[in-house]
Protein backbone atom coordinates (compact mmCIF):
# COMPACT_ATOMS: atom_id res chain seq x y z
CA UNK A 1 0.00 0.00 0.00
CA UNK A 2 1.33 3.45 -0.88
CA UNK A 3 2.12 5.74 1.98
CA UNK A 4 -0.13 8.76 1.43
CA UNK A 5 1.57 10.98 3.99
CA UNK A 6 4.34 13.12 2.40
CA UNK A 7 6.27 13.21 5.70
CA UNK A 8 6.60 9.44 5.80
CA UNK A 9 10.10 8.14 5.18
CA UNK A 10 9.21 5.03 3.13
CA UNK A 11 12.39 3.14 4.04
CA UNK A 12 11.57 3.39 7.72
CA UNK A 13 8.04 1.93 7.44
CA UNK A 14 8.15 -1.51 9.02
CA UNK A 15 4.99 -2.23 11.00
CA UNK A 16 6.00 -5.79 11.92
CA UNK A 17 9.23 -4.68 13.60
CA UNK A 18 7.33 -1.83 15.20
CA UNK A 19 4.75 -4.26 16.56
CA UNK A 20 7.50 -6.42 18.10
CA UNK A 21 9.10 -3.35 19.75
CA UNK A 22 5.65 -2.24 20.94
CA UNK A 23 5.03 -5.64 22.54
CA UNK A 24 8.41 -5.54 24.28
CA UNK A 25 7.81 -1.97 25.54
CA UNK A 26 4.28 -2.74 26.73
CA UNK A 27 5.45 -5.91 28.46
CA UNK A 28 8.26 -3.98 30.18
CA UNK A 29 5.77 -1.34 31.31
CA UNK A 30 3.44 -4.01 32.69
CA UNK A 31 6.35 -5.62 34.57
CA UNK A 32 7.45 -2.28 36.02
CA UNK A 33 3.87 -1.44 36.95
CA UNK A 34 3.30 -4.84 38.54
CA UNK A 35 6.39 -4.33 40.69
CA UNK A 36 4.88 -1.10 41.99
CA UNK A 37 1.39 -2.45 42.65
CA UNK A 38 0.40 -2.09 46.32
CA UNK A 39 1.63 -4.87 48.55
CA UNK A 40 4.26 -6.08 46.12
CA UNK A 41 7.41 -4.08 46.63
CA UNK A 42 6.00 -0.57 46.65
CA UNK A 43 9.10 0.39 48.64
CA UNK A 44 11.39 -0.19 45.64
CA UNK A 45 9.23 2.00 43.47
CA UNK A 46 9.29 4.80 46.03
CA UNK A 47 13.07 4.56 46.20
CA UNK A 48 13.28 4.62 42.39
CA UNK A 49 11.02 7.64 42.22
CA UNK A 50 13.06 9.31 44.94
CA UNK A 51 16.24 8.76 42.88
CA UNK A 52 14.57 10.08 39.74
CA UNK A 53 13.35 13.17 41.59
CA UNK A 54 16.85 13.78 42.97
CA UNK A 55 18.49 13.29 39.58
CA UNK A 56 16.05 15.58 37.80
CA UNK A 57 16.15 18.25 40.52
CA UNK A 58 18.67 20.63 38.84
CA UNK A 59 16.70 20.69 35.58
CA UNK A 60 13.27 20.91 37.18
CA UNK A 61 14.38 23.63 39.57
CA UNK A 62 16.01 25.68 36.79
CA UNK A 63 13.03 25.40 34.43
CA UNK A 64 10.65 26.01 37.34
CA UNK A 65 12.52 29.19 38.21
CA UNK A 66 12.31 30.36 34.58
CA UNK A 67 8.60 29.52 34.55
CA UNK A 68 8.04 31.48 37.77
CA UNK A 69 10.02 34.37 36.35
CA UNK A 70 7.99 34.37 33.13
CA UNK A 71 4.65 34.20 34.94
CA UNK A 72 5.86 36.92 37.31
CA UNK A 73 6.63 39.09 34.30
CA UNK A 74 3.24 38.31 32.72
CA UNK A 75 1.53 39.26 35.99
CA UNK A 76 3.58 42.44 36.09
CA UNK A 77 2.61 43.20 32.48
CA UNK A 78 -1.07 42.76 33.31
CA UNK A 79 -0.65 45.06 36.33
CA UNK A 80 1.14 47.54 34.13
CA UNK A 81 -1.64 47.68 31.54
CA UNK A 82 -4.32 48.10 34.21
CA UNK A 83 -2.42 50.88 35.88
CA UNK A 84 -1.67 52.58 32.56
CA UNK A 85 -5.31 53.53 31.91
CA UNK A 86 -5.55 55.19 35.32
CA UNK A 87 -2.18 56.90 35.40
CA UNK A 88 -1.52 57.69 31.77
CA UNK A 89 -0.20 61.20 32.25
CA UNK A 90 1.92 60.33 35.25
CA UNK A 91 3.30 57.26 33.52
CA UNK A 92 4.42 59.38 30.58
CA UNK A 93 6.49 61.57 32.91
CA UNK A 94 7.98 58.64 34.73
CA UNK A 95 8.52 56.36 31.76
CA UNK A 96 12.20 55.72 32.37
CA UNK A 97 11.66 54.96 36.02
CA UNK A 98 8.73 52.69 35.21
CA UNK A 99 10.90 50.56 32.94
CA UNK A 100 13.37 50.08 35.75
CA UNK A 101 10.53 49.41 38.18
CA UNK A 102 9.01 46.83 35.82
CA UNK A 103 12.26 44.91 35.67
CA UNK A 104 12.77 45.03 39.41
CA UNK A 105 9.14 44.15 40.10
CA UNK A 106 9.43 40.94 38.13
CA UNK A 107 12.51 39.94 40.06
CA UNK A 108 11.11 40.85 43.46
CA UNK A 109 7.63 39.44 42.84
CA UNK A 110 8.72 35.91 43.62
CA UNK A 111 10.49 36.85 46.85
CA UNK A 112 7.60 39.05 47.95
CA UNK A 113 5.12 36.26 47.21
CA UNK A 114 6.99 33.87 49.49
CA UNK A 115 7.21 36.41 52.32
CA UNK A 116 3.52 37.32 52.02
CA UNK A 117 2.55 33.67 52.10
CA UNK A 118 4.56 33.04 55.26
CA UNK A 119 3.07 36.12 56.96
CA UNK A 120 -0.49 35.17 56.02
CA UNK A 121 0.08 31.59 57.07
CA UNK A 122 1.33 32.48 60.54
CA UNK A 123 -2.04 31.34 61.92
CA UNK A 124 -1.40 27.81 60.63
CA UNK A 125 0.22 25.35 63.03
CA UNK A 126 3.88 24.33 62.55
CA UNK A 127 4.75 26.30 59.42
CA UNK A 128 8.25 25.25 58.32
CA UNK A 129 8.48 27.63 55.36
CA UNK A 130 7.16 28.37 51.91
CA UNK A 131 8.09 26.29 48.87
CA UNK A 132 7.52 27.06 45.18
CA UNK A 133 5.19 24.90 43.08
CA UNK A 134 7.16 23.77 40.02
CA UNK A 135 4.46 21.77 38.27
CA UNK A 136 0.83 20.87 38.80
CA UNK A 137 -0.54 17.77 37.09
CA UNK A 138 -4.22 16.98 36.77
CA UNK A 139 -4.82 13.77 34.88
CA UNK A 140 -7.27 10.88 35.20
CA UNK A 141 -8.23 11.79 38.74
CA UNK A 142 -4.62 12.28 39.80
CA UNK A 143 -3.93 15.72 41.27
CA UNK A 144 -0.26 16.10 42.09
CA UNK A 145 2.27 18.90 42.40
CA UNK A 146 6.02 18.98 42.18
CA UNK A 147 7.44 21.36 44.79
CA UNK A 148 10.91 22.86 44.86
CA UNK A 149 12.02 21.50 48.21
CA UNK A 150 13.26 18.10 49.25
CA UNK A 151 15.05 16.23 51.99
CA UNK A 152 17.82 18.87 51.98
CA UNK A 153 15.22 21.44 53.09
CA UNK A 154 13.76 19.12 55.74
CA UNK A 155 10.84 17.75 53.75
CA UNK A 156 9.77 14.27 54.84
CA UNK A 157 7.02 12.04 53.43
CA UNK A 158 3.56 13.04 54.68
CA UNK A 159 4.57 16.64 55.40
CA UNK A 160 1.28 18.56 54.99
CA UNK A 161 1.10 21.43 52.50
CA UNK A 162 -1.22 24.39 52.92
CA UNK A 163 -1.94 27.92 51.80
CA UNK A 164 -3.31 30.59 54.17
CA UNK A 165 -6.85 29.71 53.00
CA UNK A 166 -6.56 26.03 53.87
CA UNK A 167 -5.04 22.61 53.39
CA UNK A 168 -3.67 21.73 49.95
CA UNK A 169 -2.29 18.19 50.27
CA UNK A 170 0.66 16.19 51.52
CA UNK A 171 4.10 15.13 50.33
CA UNK A 172 4.27 11.53 49.06
CA UNK A 173 7.70 11.21 47.42
CA UNK A 174 10.81 13.10 48.47
CA UNK A 175 13.92 13.77 46.40
CA UNK A 176 16.95 15.77 47.51
CA UNK A 177 15.71 19.15 46.28
CA UNK A 178 12.33 18.31 44.75
CA UNK A 179 9.31 16.46 46.14
CA UNK A 180 6.00 15.25 44.80
CA UNK A 181 2.81 15.89 46.72
CA UNK A 182 -0.69 14.49 46.44
CA UNK A 183 -3.36 17.18 46.47
CA UNK A 184 -6.53 16.81 48.51
CA UNK A 185 -8.54 16.86 45.24
CA UNK A 186 -6.87 13.60 44.10
CA UNK A 187 -9.35 10.74 43.71
CA UNK A 188 -7.33 8.70 46.23
CA UNK A 189 -6.74 11.46 48.79
CA UNK A 190 -8.54 11.48 52.13
CA UNK A 191 -8.26 13.33 55.43
CA UNK A 192 -9.99 13.30 58.78
CA UNK A 193 -12.32 16.30 58.92
CA UNK A 194 -14.81 17.92 61.29
CA UNK A 195 -17.63 20.35 60.79
CA UNK A 196 -16.53 23.40 62.78
CA UNK A 197 -20.07 24.41 63.89
CA UNK A 198 -21.39 21.01 65.00
CA UNK A 199 -18.11 19.26 65.81
CA UNK A 200 -19.10 16.12 63.89
CA UNK A 201 -16.27 14.04 62.50
CA UNK A 202 -16.06 12.57 59.00
CA UNK A 203 -13.67 11.69 56.23
CA UNK A 204 -13.13 14.18 53.44
CA UNK A 205 -12.17 12.79 50.04
CA UNK A 206 -11.21 14.24 46.68
CA UNK A 207 -13.50 13.23 43.85
CA UNK A 208 -10.79 13.54 41.17
CA UNK A 209 -12.82 16.22 39.42
CA UNK A 210 -11.91 19.29 41.48
CA UNK A 211 -14.36 18.96 44.37
CA UNK A 212 -14.44 17.29 47.78
CA UNK A 213 -16.98 15.05 49.49
CA UNK A 214 -17.41 14.69 53.23
CA UNK A 215 -18.34 11.12 54.14
CA UNK A 216 -19.57 9.40 57.29
CA UNK A 217 -21.85 12.23 58.44
CA UNK A 218 -25.00 10.73 59.96
CA UNK A 219 -28.42 11.66 58.55
CA UNK A 220 -29.32 13.08 61.98
CA UNK A 221 -26.67 15.79 61.57
CA UNK A 222 -27.69 19.44 61.32
CA UNK A 223 -24.95 20.26 58.83
CA UNK A 224 -25.99 23.07 56.50
CA UNK A 225 -24.76 24.83 53.38
CA UNK A 226 -21.92 27.25 54.17
CA UNK A 227 -20.63 25.37 57.24
CA UNK A 228 -16.85 25.45 57.59
CA UNK A 229 -15.09 22.09 57.34
CA UNK A 230 -11.66 21.86 58.97
CA UNK A 231 -9.09 19.15 59.58
CA UNK A 232 -9.83 16.98 62.60
CA UNK A 233 -6.27 15.88 63.35
CA UNK A 234 -7.37 12.26 63.63
CA UNK A 235 -5.61 10.88 60.56
CA UNK A 236 -2.07 11.20 61.86
CA UNK A 237 -1.11 13.41 58.91
CA UNK A 238 -2.84 16.79 58.98
CA UNK A 239 -2.81 19.05 62.07
CA UNK A 240 -6.11 19.87 63.74
CA UNK A 241 -8.14 22.98 63.01
CA UNK A 242 -6.83 23.95 59.57
CA UNK A 243 -9.67 25.04 57.24
CA UNK A 244 -10.43 22.75 54.29
CA UNK A 245 -13.57 24.09 52.66
CA UNK A 246 -17.20 25.11 52.99
CA UNK A 247 -20.23 22.88 52.61
CA UNK A 248 -21.70 23.41 49.15
CA UNK A 249 -24.65 21.03 49.29
CA UNK A 250 -26.16 18.40 51.56
CA UNK A 251 -28.18 15.52 50.17
CA UNK A 252 -29.73 12.49 51.78
CA UNK A 253 -27.56 9.51 50.88
CA UNK A 254 -28.73 6.02 50.13
CA UNK A 255 -28.19 4.62 53.63
CA UNK A 256 -27.19 5.96 57.01
CA UNK A 257 -25.02 8.86 55.90
CA UNK A 258 -25.54 12.21 54.24
CA UNK A 259 -23.89 13.12 50.95
CA UNK A 260 -22.05 16.33 51.73
CA UNK A 261 -20.23 18.16 48.95
CA UNK A 262 -17.54 20.60 49.98
CA UNK A 263 -15.96 23.42 47.99
CA UNK A 264 -12.25 23.74 48.84
CA UNK A 265 -11.13 27.11 50.22
CA UNK A 266 -7.72 26.93 48.56
CA UNK A 267 -7.55 27.96 44.88
CA UNK A 268 -5.87 24.84 43.51
CA UNK A 269 -5.72 26.14 39.93
CA UNK A 270 -3.53 29.10 40.86
CA UNK A 271 -1.02 27.58 43.28
CA UNK A 272 2.38 29.21 42.89
CA UNK A 273 3.83 28.84 46.39
CA UNK A 274 2.65 26.68 49.27
CA UNK A 275 3.44 26.50 52.97
CA UNK A 276 5.18 23.41 54.24
CA UNK A 277 3.84 22.34 57.63
CA UNK A 278 5.70 20.19 60.14
CA UNK A 279 4.73 16.52 59.83
CA UNK A 280 2.53 15.11 62.54
CA UNK A 281 4.40 13.17 65.29
CA UNK A 282 2.31 10.11 64.35
CA UNK A 283 3.61 10.23 60.77
CA UNK A 284 7.20 10.41 62.04
CA UNK A 285 6.75 7.52 64.45
CA UNK A 286 4.74 5.31 62.12
CA UNK A 287 6.34 5.11 58.64
CA UNK A 288 3.36 3.06 57.38
CA UNK A 289 1.29 6.27 57.32
CA UNK A 290 3.75 7.85 54.91
CA UNK A 291 3.22 5.04 52.42
CA UNK A 292 -0.49 5.69 52.13
CA UNK A 293 -0.23 8.01 49.10
CA UNK A 294 -0.55 6.66 45.59
CA UNK B 1 13.54 11.15 11.84
CA UNK B 2 17.08 11.31 13.19
CA UNK B 3 17.78 10.37 16.79
CA UNK B 4 19.30 13.78 17.54
CA UNK B 5 16.11 15.46 16.34
CA UNK B 6 13.99 13.12 18.47
CA UNK B 7 16.13 13.92 21.54
CA UNK B 8 15.70 17.64 20.80
CA UNK B 9 11.93 17.17 20.47
CA UNK B 10 11.74 15.36 23.82
CA UNK B 11 13.88 17.97 25.55
CA UNK B 12 11.72 20.74 24.10
CA UNK B 13 8.58 18.91 25.25
CA UNK B 14 9.97 18.56 28.79
CA UNK B 15 10.94 22.24 28.95
CA UNK B 16 7.53 23.36 27.60
CA UNK B 17 5.75 21.02 30.03
CA UNK B 18 7.55 22.67 32.95
CA UNK B 19 7.20 26.19 31.59
CA UNK B 20 3.44 25.85 31.21
CA UNK B 21 2.61 23.57 34.12
CA UNK B 22 4.87 25.49 36.50
CA UNK B 23 3.26 28.83 35.77
CA UNK B 24 0.06 30.18 37.28
CA UNK B 25 -1.56 30.13 33.81
CA UNK B 26 -1.33 26.35 33.52
CA UNK B 27 -5.09 25.86 33.41
CA UNK B 28 -5.46 28.15 30.37
CA UNK B 29 -3.52 26.04 27.86
CA UNK B 30 -2.64 22.61 29.31
CA UNK B 31 -1.11 21.07 26.19
CA UNK B 32 0.20 17.49 26.35
CA UNK B 33 3.64 18.37 24.90
CA UNK B 34 4.95 14.81 25.29
CA UNK B 35 2.08 13.52 23.16
CA UNK B 36 2.86 16.13 20.50
CA UNK B 37 6.52 15.00 20.48
CA UNK B 38 5.41 11.37 20.08
CA UNK B 39 3.00 12.35 17.30
CA UNK B 40 5.73 14.30 15.48
CA UNK B 41 7.91 11.18 15.38
CA UNK B 42 4.91 9.01 14.43
CA UNK B 43 4.26 11.40 11.50
CA UNK B 44 7.59 10.34 9.96
CA UNK B 45 6.24 6.79 9.66
CA UNK B 46 8.92 4.96 11.68
CA UNK B 47 7.06 2.52 13.94
CA UNK B 48 10.05 1.56 16.10
CA UNK B 49 11.13 5.13 16.81
CA UNK B 50 7.56 6.28 17.43
CA UNK B 51 7.00 3.49 19.99
CA UNK B 52 10.32 4.15 21.72
CA UNK B 53 9.78 7.92 21.72
CA UNK B 54 6.33 7.40 23.22
CA UNK B 55 7.77 5.13 25.91
CA UNK B 56 10.58 7.57 26.82
CA UNK B 57 8.22 10.56 26.82
CA UNK B 58 5.77 8.62 28.98
CA UNK B 59 8.47 7.62 31.45
CA UNK B 60 9.60 11.24 31.70
CA UNK B 61 6.02 12.28 32.38
CA UNK B 62 5.56 9.50 34.95
CA UNK B 63 8.79 10.43 36.72
CA UNK B 64 7.70 14.01 37.29
CA UNK B 65 4.01 13.69 37.92
CA UNK B 66 2.59 10.19 38.23
CA UNK B 67 2.42 8.02 41.35
CA UNK B 68 3.20 4.88 39.31
CA UNK B 69 6.07 4.67 36.84
CA UNK B 70 5.02 3.22 33.50
CA UNK B 71 1.36 4.17 33.07
CA UNK B 72 2.00 7.05 30.67
CA UNK B 73 4.87 5.10 29.07
CA UNK B 74 2.41 2.27 28.31
CA UNK B 75 -0.20 4.68 26.95
CA UNK B 76 2.17 6.78 24.85
CA UNK B 77 4.04 3.78 23.38
CA UNK B 78 0.69 2.35 22.29
CA UNK B 79 -0.42 5.72 20.91
CA UNK B 80 2.92 6.12 19.11
CA UNK B 81 2.23 2.86 17.27
CA UNK B 82 -1.40 3.72 16.51
CA UNK B 83 -0.57 7.25 15.32
CA UNK B 84 2.16 5.86 13.01
CA UNK B 85 -0.33 3.34 11.67
CA UNK B 86 -2.85 6.11 11.03
CA UNK B 87 -0.16 8.27 9.44
CA UNK B 88 1.07 5.51 7.12
CA UNK B 89 -2.06 3.57 6.22
CA UNK B 90 -4.81 6.15 6.05
CA UNK B 91 -4.97 9.01 3.54
CA UNK B 92 -4.41 11.53 6.22
CA UNK B 93 -3.26 15.12 6.39
CA UNK B 94 -4.20 18.72 6.97
CA UNK B 95 -4.30 20.68 10.16
CA UNK B 96 -7.91 19.75 10.98
CA UNK B 97 -7.38 15.99 10.63
CA UNK B 98 -4.13 16.08 12.60
CA UNK B 99 -5.74 18.23 15.30
CA UNK B 100 -8.72 15.88 15.58
CA UNK B 101 -6.47 12.79 15.73
CA UNK B 102 -4.37 14.40 18.47
CA UNK B 103 -7.47 15.34 20.44
CA UNK B 104 -8.72 11.76 20.29
CA UNK B 105 -5.22 10.48 21.16
CA UNK B 106 -5.10 12.77 24.21
CA UNK B 107 -8.46 11.42 25.44
CA UNK B 108 -7.28 7.85 24.78
CA UNK B 109 -4.09 8.56 26.76
CA UNK B 110 -6.23 9.81 29.63
CA UNK B 111 -8.49 6.74 29.51
CA UNK B 112 -5.57 4.27 29.41
CA UNK B 113 -3.87 6.00 32.37
CA UNK B 114 -7.14 5.97 34.33
CA UNK B 115 -7.75 2.28 33.58
CA UNK B 116 -4.20 1.23 34.47
CA UNK B 117 -4.28 3.28 37.70
CA UNK B 118 -7.61 1.71 38.63
CA UNK B 119 -6.36 -1.80 37.86
CA UNK B 120 -2.96 -1.58 39.52
CA UNK B 121 -3.32 1.03 42.27
CA UNK B 122 -6.99 0.35 43.03
CA UNK B 123 -7.62 4.06 42.67
CA UNK B 124 -11.11 5.36 41.80
CA UNK B 125 -11.57 5.50 38.06
CA UNK B 126 -11.98 8.94 36.49
CA UNK B 127 -12.29 8.27 32.77
CA UNK B 128 -13.38 11.59 31.31
CA UNK B 129 -13.31 14.88 33.18
CA UNK B 130 -13.79 18.48 32.07
CA UNK B 131 -10.03 19.00 32.37
CA UNK B 132 -9.31 15.96 30.21
CA UNK B 133 -11.61 17.29 27.49
CA UNK B 134 -10.05 20.75 27.64
CA UNK B 135 -6.56 19.21 27.50
CA UNK B 136 -7.62 17.17 24.43
CA UNK B 137 -9.05 20.27 22.75
CA UNK B 138 -5.96 22.43 23.31
CA UNK B 139 -3.60 19.59 22.39
CA UNK B 140 -5.57 19.13 19.16
CA UNK B 141 -5.59 22.87 18.40
CA UNK B 142 -1.86 23.21 19.12
CA UNK B 143 -1.02 20.11 17.07
CA UNK B 144 -3.19 21.32 14.19
CA UNK B 145 -1.59 24.77 14.30
CA UNK B 146 1.91 23.27 14.31
CA UNK B 147 0.97 21.02 11.36
CA UNK B 148 -0.41 24.03 9.45
CA UNK B 149 2.71 26.06 10.23
CA UNK B 150 4.96 23.16 9.16
CA UNK B 151 3.20 22.79 5.79
CA UNK B 152 2.84 26.49 5.09
CA UNK B 153 4.95 27.78 2.19
CA UNK B 154 6.90 30.28 4.23
CA UNK B 155 9.51 30.85 1.48
CA UNK B 156 6.89 31.74 -1.16
CA UNK B 157 5.03 33.88 1.30
CA UNK B 158 8.21 35.78 2.15
CA UNK B 159 9.06 36.25 -1.55
CA UNK B 160 5.58 37.54 -2.33
CA UNK B 161 5.76 39.88 0.63
CA UNK B 162 9.07 41.29 -0.52
CA UNK B 163 7.82 41.74 -4.09
CA UNK B 164 4.74 43.56 -2.82
CA UNK B 165 6.96 45.89 -0.82
CA UNK B 166 9.22 46.60 -3.81
CA UNK B 167 6.22 47.57 -5.94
Amino acid sequence: MRAPNPHVEVAAVNPRRGAVVLMVVLLSCVLILSAQAPGRGGRGATLLQSWILTASAPVTTAVGAVSHGVSGRIASTIDLFTARTENDKLRHDLDERDKELFRLRAELKQRGEARRLEAEGSALPGVVGSVPVLLLERRAGVYSVLVGAGSAEGVVPSSPLAVPQGIVGRVVAVGRNVSRAQLLLDASAAAGARIARTGELGVIRGDGRGALTLNNIATTSSVARGDLVESAGIDGIYPRGVPIGRVESVARGSKLFLEVRVTPLADFARLTDVLLLAPSPAARENPEITKGGR
Amino acid sequence: MKIRRIALLLAAAAVLEFLVAGSRYRALWPVDWFLLATAAVARSGDFVRAVLTGAIAGFAEDAISQPMLGVNAFAKALLGFVLTLVSVRIAFGGALAVGAALGVASLANEAIVALLSALLAQSPIVLISREAIWRAVVTGITGGALEAAWNFGWRDWWKRRRLRRLR
